[in-house]
């Protein structure tokens, strides 16, 4: 026994260089991935690593500096291999040039089919694709079902139109000075463009333009969901601080349970379960302005390939890994986060909470624009998209908001 | 001949010590500087691209309503900050400039948030207006001055005052140990024979040491004016602009075309503009400083 411990420890000893070696043959790549899917991307590299001889180091970039430091990394041939980014600048990036033509590989693996098509959508630029989904998240209605039952309400029942959202807010702002019907972040661009939008497009709004030929803000849904938007501000059911909060507060008040209803991120599920485990909330899609129109804003993260990958072999195989069964369900769903893949949106770790199936599922029915300058239009802090909301919330003055608006978008798409 | 050769000598040995200065400013000032020109003649974007404009860039920098705006916002900014971190400043050399161990122990105080970042410590002040968490709504709510919590973002007058507190606190040391220098350098006979001649706390202060400071007090204030004009990272994390865009600050909107709306050439012509105007009002600082120093 001792004889043959020996022999092996010998063994061992002997060939530790060639293990050396074969560990230092393997290469380890770099992946950027934005703050907000730093929580997220982790339990996918983890388990990439556990089981390749590739790892993947995760570097964090925060939300705002992503594109500068891709744009200049990309100029000064100092990228990543691979890229995590919000799917909302494929579009700027896909033109630029700083991505890899994935289109063959894509079209090869089964599973890249299985995809939300608002990730493979917004990943095609003239019939090429050059990233897929990677850490979805989806927008969607949460409600405080403790705050419904105090007023009176079915916490059974959300919701199903924004007129309804409305006279709910009335009803649970009568509980107290305190308590909230509604809220959401006047002064953040993004957190409206995600939860507020999809309440436009459900009502059948066509939002913002792909290029200047299209006339953008079309449809009545806009001023709809701005009419009642103003009211519920004009009538104190939603705090005040709203008008001044820039997305630090997006969901601080509602995990305070002083909001009744409001628009979040699947995101939100788990943190209300770590943060505040005692709150009844209930998950609802994002009704339009009559009964049964439900729309959604497909946010998240796409991963893709920068162009200079030093190994882009290895991100290629990591990128056909990501969408297999065992990345969405061990990586993802186990996790509590959503699949890109919807074929995987009902799966066996979702069944303890409905809730999760719900916002997996408005993965599915859920869009996403197809615009260059998204930020110039959508994002930036002087956006025509935020003056609209707050001149037509806050002001009261919605014709006028959506015309300025609709001016300013044109002027943006024909640059 | 000699007399002449002696002076080419001198004037290269002259150059050779000036040289590595002049290497400096041609490499870290004036290429970049040139680059900047350039970039701003041009339409480039971050994300790649070039194409010569012309002065296309300035026209549309003059017709753009933010960058008035942003300008008019930043020059009120400065008007009102700069005042404050002076007088503030010299009232607290004033009290800390003895030599007595508690007005050291003021003056550390005083100077401590100096060396904090200045994003730092202008995320400490947002979170300390915080309508909801913030300890100084709290306070004010206590003390009964206020009935309700602050919004301190949701109106661009109030953000500002915020913006102005915050930068107060942090900067004002900078001040007060430059005053502290100067008042100290005071030769103390002078002021003995202002006593002597019957001169009381306030009027040695008016008619001796604040005349015999003003050098300093100039050349802070030159320093704290350019610095207010190229205000930007408590902006960024306090504001953000908001609301309604009222509170960017030139440099802000610079940033915000350049990196933003990845209009670079744009942002260079901003950046450009920003310079002339600074460095004019800077001239006048100094040509005014010298007049009076003159009289």
């Amino acid at each position: 026994m001792t004889r043959s411990l020996r022999i092996a420890g010998l063994t061992l000893a002997l060939s530790a260089p060639l293990l050396g070696a074969a560990t230092a043959s393997a290469d380890d790549l770099s992946m950027w991935v934005r703050a907000s899917a730093a929580n997220a991307a982790p339990h996918l590299t983890d388990l990439w690593n556990a089981s390749h001889p590739d790892k993947i180091k995760l570097t964090v970039i925060p939300d705002n500096q992503m594109v500068t430091k891709l744009a200049t990394g990309v100029q000064a041939n100092q990228v990543p291999d691979l890229i995590s980014f919000d799917l909302i600048y494929m579009p700027d990036f896909m033109r630029a040039g700083f991505l890899i033509d994935l289109t063959d590989q894509m079209k090869a693996d089964p599973n890249a089919a299985k995809v939300a098509k608002a990730f493979s959508d917004l990943a095609t630029y003239e019939g090429k694709l050059y990233g897929t989904g990677f850490t979805p998240d989806v927008s969607v209605l949460v409600y405080n079902k403790d705050l419904f039952k105090q007023a009176g309400l079915d916490p059974n029942k959300p919701p199903t139109s924004v007129p309804q959202i409305h006279e709910f807010a009335k009803k649970i702002h009568a509980l107290g000075p305190d308590t909230y019907g509604f809220y959401f972040s006047g002064s953040c661009p993004g957190c409206n463009i995600f939860t507020t939008s999809p309440m436009m497009v459900a009502s059948g709004a066509k939002l913002l333009p792909p290029d200047a030929k299209t006339e953008p803000l079309q449809g009545d849904g806009v001023k709809g969901v701005l009419e009642q938007f103003h009211e519920m501000w004009a009538e104190g059911l939603v705090p005040k601080s709203a008008q001044a909060d820039n997305g630090q507060n997006f969901v601080a008040n509602f995990k305070q349970g002083k909001i009744g209803i409001q628009g979040a991120g699947g995101f939100l599920i788990s943190d209300l379960k770590k943060d505040v485990p005692n709150m009844d909330f209930g998950i609802a899609v994002l009704p339009g302005m009559k009964d049964g129109e439900a729309s959604a804003f497909v946010g998240g993260d796409v991963v893709a390939i920068p162009k200079g990958s030093a190994h882009e072999k290895v991100a290629r195989e990591f990128i056909k890994w990501e969408l297999t069964d065992e990345a969405q369900l061990e990586g993802l769903a186990k996790n509590n986060i959503l699949p890109s893949r919807t074929d995987l949106a009902d799966n066996k770790y979702f069944q303890a909470d409905p809730r999760i199936i719900t916002t997996a599922k408005a993965v599915g029915i859920g869009y996403v624009p197809w615009v260059f300058h998204f930020n110039d239009m959508v994002n930036s802090d002087s956006s025509p998209w935020i003056q609209m909301l707050q001149t037509a919330i806050f002001d009261g003055k919605v014709d006028e908001a959506i015309a300025t608006a609709k001016a300013k978008m044109k002027e943006i798409a024909s640059e | 001949m000699n007399a002449g050769g002696g002076t080419r000598r001198s004037r290269y040995a002259g150059l050779a010590y000036v040289a590595p200065a002049l290497l400096f400013v041609a490499v870290f000032v004036l290429f970049p500087l040139g680059r900047l020109i350039h970039l701003s003649l041009t339409n480039a974007s971050l994300l790649g691209g070039s194409r010569f404009v012309g002065i296309a860039n300035y026209t549309k920098a003059f017709n753009d309503p933010v960058f008035w705006q942003a300008l008019r916002f930043t020059i009120r900014y400065t008007i009102y900050i700069t005042p404050i971190l002076m007088g503030l400043g010299f009232v607290f050399a004033l009290l800390t400039a003895a030599a007595h161990p508690l007005a050291k122990a003021a003056r550390s105080a005083i100077f401590l948030p100096v060396v904090i970042g200045l994003g730092t410590s202008s995320l400490l002040w947002f979170w300390l207006l915080d309508e909801q968490v913030g300890l100084i709504n709290r306070v004010l709510m206590d003390l009964g001055l206020i009935a309700h919590p602050l919004v301190w973002w949701v109106d661009a007058d109030m953000g500002l005052w915020g913006v102005i507190i915050s930068v107060t606190w942090k900067v004002v040391g900078f001040g007060t140990i430059i005053f502290v220098a100067a008042i100290q350098s005071i030769d103390p006979e002078i002021i003995d024979a202002a006593k002597i001649d019957g001169a009381d706390y306030w009027q040695r202060v008016g008619r001796v040491l604040l005349p015999l400071a003003t050098r300093s007090i100039l050349l802070t204030t030159l320093v704290s004016a350019v610095g207010s004009m190229l205000a930007f990272d408590q902006f960024y994390i306090m504001t953000a602009g908001g609301p309604r865009s009222l509170t960017f600050t030139s440099v802000y909107w610079m940033y915000q075309n350049s990196f933003i709306y990845f209009k670079l050439g744009y942002g260079a012509a901003l950046a450009l503009i920003l310079v002339v105007i600074i460095f004019v009002g800077a001239t006048a600082q100094i040509v005014l400083t010298r007049k009076r120093s003159r009289q």
